[in-house]
């Protein structure tokens, strides 16, 4: 034909739900991943409520603290870590990564914009398959998240456990792109003059969680694929019996999931990192030591696995203590770091200032009874038992939780455009702090006094029913604390204050574009010459120095 | 160089003030009303409240926890001070636009607050290390057990020496009660060979501020002697399976002559053909029970006063042991039955009893339990 008829451009207009489901904006895809983390966290909680509910007392006492069967309270705790380890505290951080690290560096998106579109499908997907498990026969896994064998093999666990094998396994891969996306993003799309060192503390901290990611990841898709042929194919590399061995495999998933601790923790740090300058009018101090402690942590968090194998009587007992033991150093020189980032700045206490002190103080007794563990004869009277629930927990939910409600606070302006309440934001951290604080510092005096982890049920002459029921008040006060935020991010979402480009008077390049930014988020970029270009553009050069 | 100016404006620092000071008034008030004692609130933050442990290599745990937690009180307060000190003073007063000091970082202070940590988890780690030896010293022991973890329960295998392939004697199946449990005798040396019939479980004494783990394939050893005289309650500590938490045993310290008298005793039982059941046809009413999952089928049953009847007893869980024993208001064994292991089914002959409730237990889980309401 001499002519062709052209549909002119059909007008850009596709359903709101169309353009969320096919985008491959990285701010459309970071939104999504904190949607989808905040869904898991909030199943992942009822699940802890459950297992709360179950030993408020013990069960001979009155039914009321049998309220599960044994066997369902087993896939109740196992999925409860489960989502919240995999499905919510990994994913919101890559989500805040895949927000704020494109921006932060000056970038218009991630460098491989679809990968990253996969790498979020993924998860929902994951979740969904490990999730499935509870339709299952037998329902869902339920030997601890760890799934050691060979309690997690076939002979004593159902489907649900392959489908957490499975669901675990993308979620990992989801984990790989991202983290090749991330490092490829930050060493070939940095915006002219953002040097390493002049890097945001979020992009460093991401840099690092990819590298682990990278060397770690695949080292526990290995477990979980041996461990899925030993439960359906007659494999035996984990089965004694037939020249198998049991410790094979915590040796390979610690190999992972030890990392994964830093993984679920670098990022909470960076957004700590980046609030505490911006409130305190202040740069970060000692910005290098910050970078070659978040290295530091990364590569000594290799060489720490074992240290949650030292009762299995197969491990080098002093390396794992001596390593351990060291990953502290680092790990205070932040803590000094982040307090003389406030000492002598001028604090505003808005909400993400309000989270990120609770996440100093409780991160601080997260590292402080972990140093228990590291002693290995004391860690032969506490491991396995409550105490190691209350340690894991000041870390990852009085760390990384209280990092992710500072990094939502300060985000959700860009994101959206409008400001959540603030009056609400802090009855939130007030509501959650006192009960985080009852729910899991308890738990310290219970591992003490000899109460194991994962039991469901104990003796009324134990003497452990008082603090149980502490422990399950606070429980249910943490999960109050969530109606004023889900309240606020409704309301706030609709008729929440406009934030402006700058609602903060920040420091990093996101605060130099409008809110939400547009795609490609940058029209012109600030001169970049320091860490804090957005504040050096505020104030001029002078006052920097 | 000047101080920055202070913020002593806002309602903000006294509402957080007023808040600490009322939830911490709601702690005491509550703790008190527990019955709380500050020696008990403190004793909770030590191993088992603070008690003696009891055996010998424990001690030495002891001490090591203790200097670990004076260490980290003590720098838990400086450093929760110098946060506390920060957020009351630092405060920005409404409308004060200038800038504080822009300071990047002191060499010197970052270097102090880099080596004085590295020397003080030196000195933890090299502790700790000297505290290990001790905990896990091998000796020449008197007694030999074999403690074999299988779902859910433990039984003890006494050993005529120290080596792995060493012959059973005797085996202890009860795991718990006055006669159930491990039988040790005070002040003597024992070696426990763990030995794990499934999947992996962990034996786990809190008094003895040590556990260690069960693995099949795997044969931990671990020696210990126990200083006072006593029965000290462990659990297993390495989850194993919807039945995880009833997996309780007792070790029982005793003195030398009754520990002689036990062991014997054991030997011969074991030696001894064992009788025939009785046979004979079951008398009076029939009650039916069973076992399935660690539990019983029944929280409750009924059944006729001063006459005998049989327990119909079936346990349904493979290759678990159960029984059904029946103890009196003031806690006394009135009718033990033969522990049989599943799946298998046996009738027990309850003697006449009293108008009145009774419990009934497993003698191998004593978180089976339910009562018997005779009348």
């Amino acid at each position: 034909m001499a002519t062709t008829t052209l549909n002119p451009a059909a007008p850009a207009y596709r359903s709101a739900l169309y353009e969320w489901l096919t985008t491959t904006d990285h701010k459309k895809i970071g939104i999504m991943y904190l949607i989808n983390s905040i869904i898991f966290f909030l199943a992942g909680g009822i699940l802890a409520l459950i297992v709360r509910l179950q030993l408020v007392i013990p069960k001979d006492a009155t039914t009321i603290g049998g309220l599960v069967s044994p066997e369902f309270y087993n896939q109740a705790f196992t999925m409860h870590a489960s989502f919240m380890l995999f499905l919510f505290i990994i994913p919101i951080l890559a989500g805040f990564g895949n927000y704020a690290v494109p921006l932060q560096i000056g970038a218009p998106d991630m460098a491989f914009p679809r990968i990253n579109a996969l790498s979020f499908w993924l998860l929902p997907l994951g979740g969904a398959l490990m999730a499935s498990g509870f339709l299952a026969t037998g329902g869902a896994a339920a030997s601890g998240w760890t799934e050691y064998p060979p309690l997690s093999g076939a002979k004593f666990n159902g489907p649900g456990t392959d489908l957490w094998i499975m669901g675990l396994t993308l979620i990992g891969t989801s984990s790989i792109l991202g983290a090749i996306n991330f490092l490829v993003t930050i060493f070939k799309m940095r915006a002219p003059g953002m040097t390493l060192f002049r890097m945001p503390i979020m992009v460093w901290t991401i840099l690092v969680t990819s590298v682990l990611v990278l060397m770690a990841t695949p080292v526990l898709t290995s477990a979980l694929i041996m461990l899925f042929i030993d439960r359906n194919y007659g494999g035996h590399f984990f089965d004694p019996a037939n020249g198998g061995n049991a410790i094979l495999y915590q040796n390979v998933f610690w190999f992972y999931s030890h990392p994964a601790v830093y993984i679920m923790i670098l990022p909470a740090m960076g957004i700590v990192s980046e609030v505490l300058p911006v409130f305190s009018r202040k740069p970060l101090f000692g910005y290098k030591a910050f970078v070659f402690a978040t290295v530091a942590i990364g590569a000594l968090g290799f060489s720490v696995w074992a240290h949650h194998m030292f009762t299995t009587g197969a491990v080098f007992l002093p390396f794992f203590s001596l390593m351990t033991f060291l990953i502290a150093v680092p790990t205070g020189v932040k803590m000094f770091n982040w307090i003389a980032t406030l000492w002598r700045g001028k604090l505003t206490f808005s909400t993400p200032l309000v989270f990120a002190t609770g996440f100093l103080t409780m991160f601080l007794i997260g590292g402080l009874n972990g140093a228990f563990s590291a002693a290995v004869p004391v860690d032969f009277a506490i491991h396995d038992t409550y105490w190691v629930v209350a340690h894991l927990h000041y870390v990852l939910f009085g760390g990384s939780v209280f990092g992710v409600f500072a990094g939502i606070y300060y985000w959700f302006p860009k994101m959206t455009g409008r400001m959540l309440n603030e009056t609400l934001g802090k009855l939130q951290f007030l509501i959650m702090f006192i009960g985080f604080n009852m729910t899991f510092f308890p738990m310290h005096q219970l591992g003490l006094a000899g109460m194991p982890r994962r039991i469901a049920d104990y003796s009324a002459s134990a003497g452990w029913t008082d603090l149980n029921i502490v422990a399950t008040i606070g429980g249910f006060t943490i999960a109050a604390s969530i109606l004023p935020f889900l309240w606020n991010v409704l309301v706030s979402l609709r008729s929440g204050r406009i934030a402006g480009d700058d609602p903060w008077e920040g420091n990093t390049l996101e605060w130099a574009t409008s809110s939400p930014p547009p795609p490609y988020n940058f029209d012109h970029l600030p001169e970049i010459r320091s860490e804090r270009p957005v504040f050096d553009a505020r104030h001029g050069q002078a006052a920097a120095h | 160089m000047s101080m920055p100016p202070r913020s002593r404006t806002g309602s903000g620092p006294l509402l957080a003030g007023l808040i600490i000071v009322m939830v911490a008034a709601v702690a005491v008030i509550v703790l008190a009303a527990a019955g709380a004692t500050p020696q008990s609130v403190w004793d909770s933050f030590f191993p088992v409240q603070g008690v003696t442990p009891a055996t010998d290599r424990s001690h030495s745990t002891k001490s090591l926890y203790d200097i670990v937690f004076y260490i980290a009180v003590a720098v838990f307060f400086l450093v929760e001070g110098l946060i506390v000190f920060s957020v009351f003073r630092y405060r920005r007063k409404p409308g004060d636009d200038e800038l504080p000091p822009q300071i990047h970082g002191n060499n010197v202070v970052e270097v102090i607050w880099t080596v004085i940590p590295t020397a003080i988890v030196a000195f933890l780690f090299l502790l700790s290390w000297q505290t290990l030896n001790t905990v896990d010293a091998k000796v020449p022991t008197d007694v030999h057990v074999r403690a074999v973890a299988q779902r859910f329960q433990w039984s003890f295998q006494y050993l005529d020496g120290p080596s792995s392939d060493a012959n059973v004697l005797f085996t202890q199946v009860i795991p718990v009660g006055n006669d159930g449990g491990m039988f040790i005798p005070v002040g003597k040396p024992v070696q426990v060979d763990l030995l794990a019939k499934d999947v992996i479980h962990a034996f786990y004494v809190p008094k003895f501020l040590f556990k260690r783990d069960a693995v099949p394939g795997k044969l931990n050893t671990f020696d210990f002697t126990v200083d006072e005289a006593g029965t000290y309650r462990g659990q297993c500590a390495e989850l194993c399976g919807p039945g995880h938490g009833a997996m309780v045993f007792d070790v029982h310290a005793v003195d030398q002559a009754t520990f002689d008298t036990w062991f014997k005793a054991q030997v011969a039982q074991a030696a001894a053909t064992p009788t025939p059941a009785a046979s004979g046809a079951a008398q009076g009413p029939v009650v039916d029970l069973a076992a399935q999952n660690i539990s019983y089928s029944t929280k409750a049953l009924q059944a006729p006063a001063d006459t005998p009847f049989t327990i119909d007893f079936k346990n349904d869980d493979t290759g678990v042991p159960h029984n059904v024993a029946i103890k009196d208001a003031s806690g006394n064994e009135v009718f033990k039955g033969d522990i049989i292991t599943g799946p298998a089914e046996k009738s027990y002959d309850v003697p006449a009893l009293k108008p009145g409730t009774y419990t009934f237990v497993c003698s191998v889980h004593p978180t089976m339990t339910g009562t018997i309401t005779v009348q």
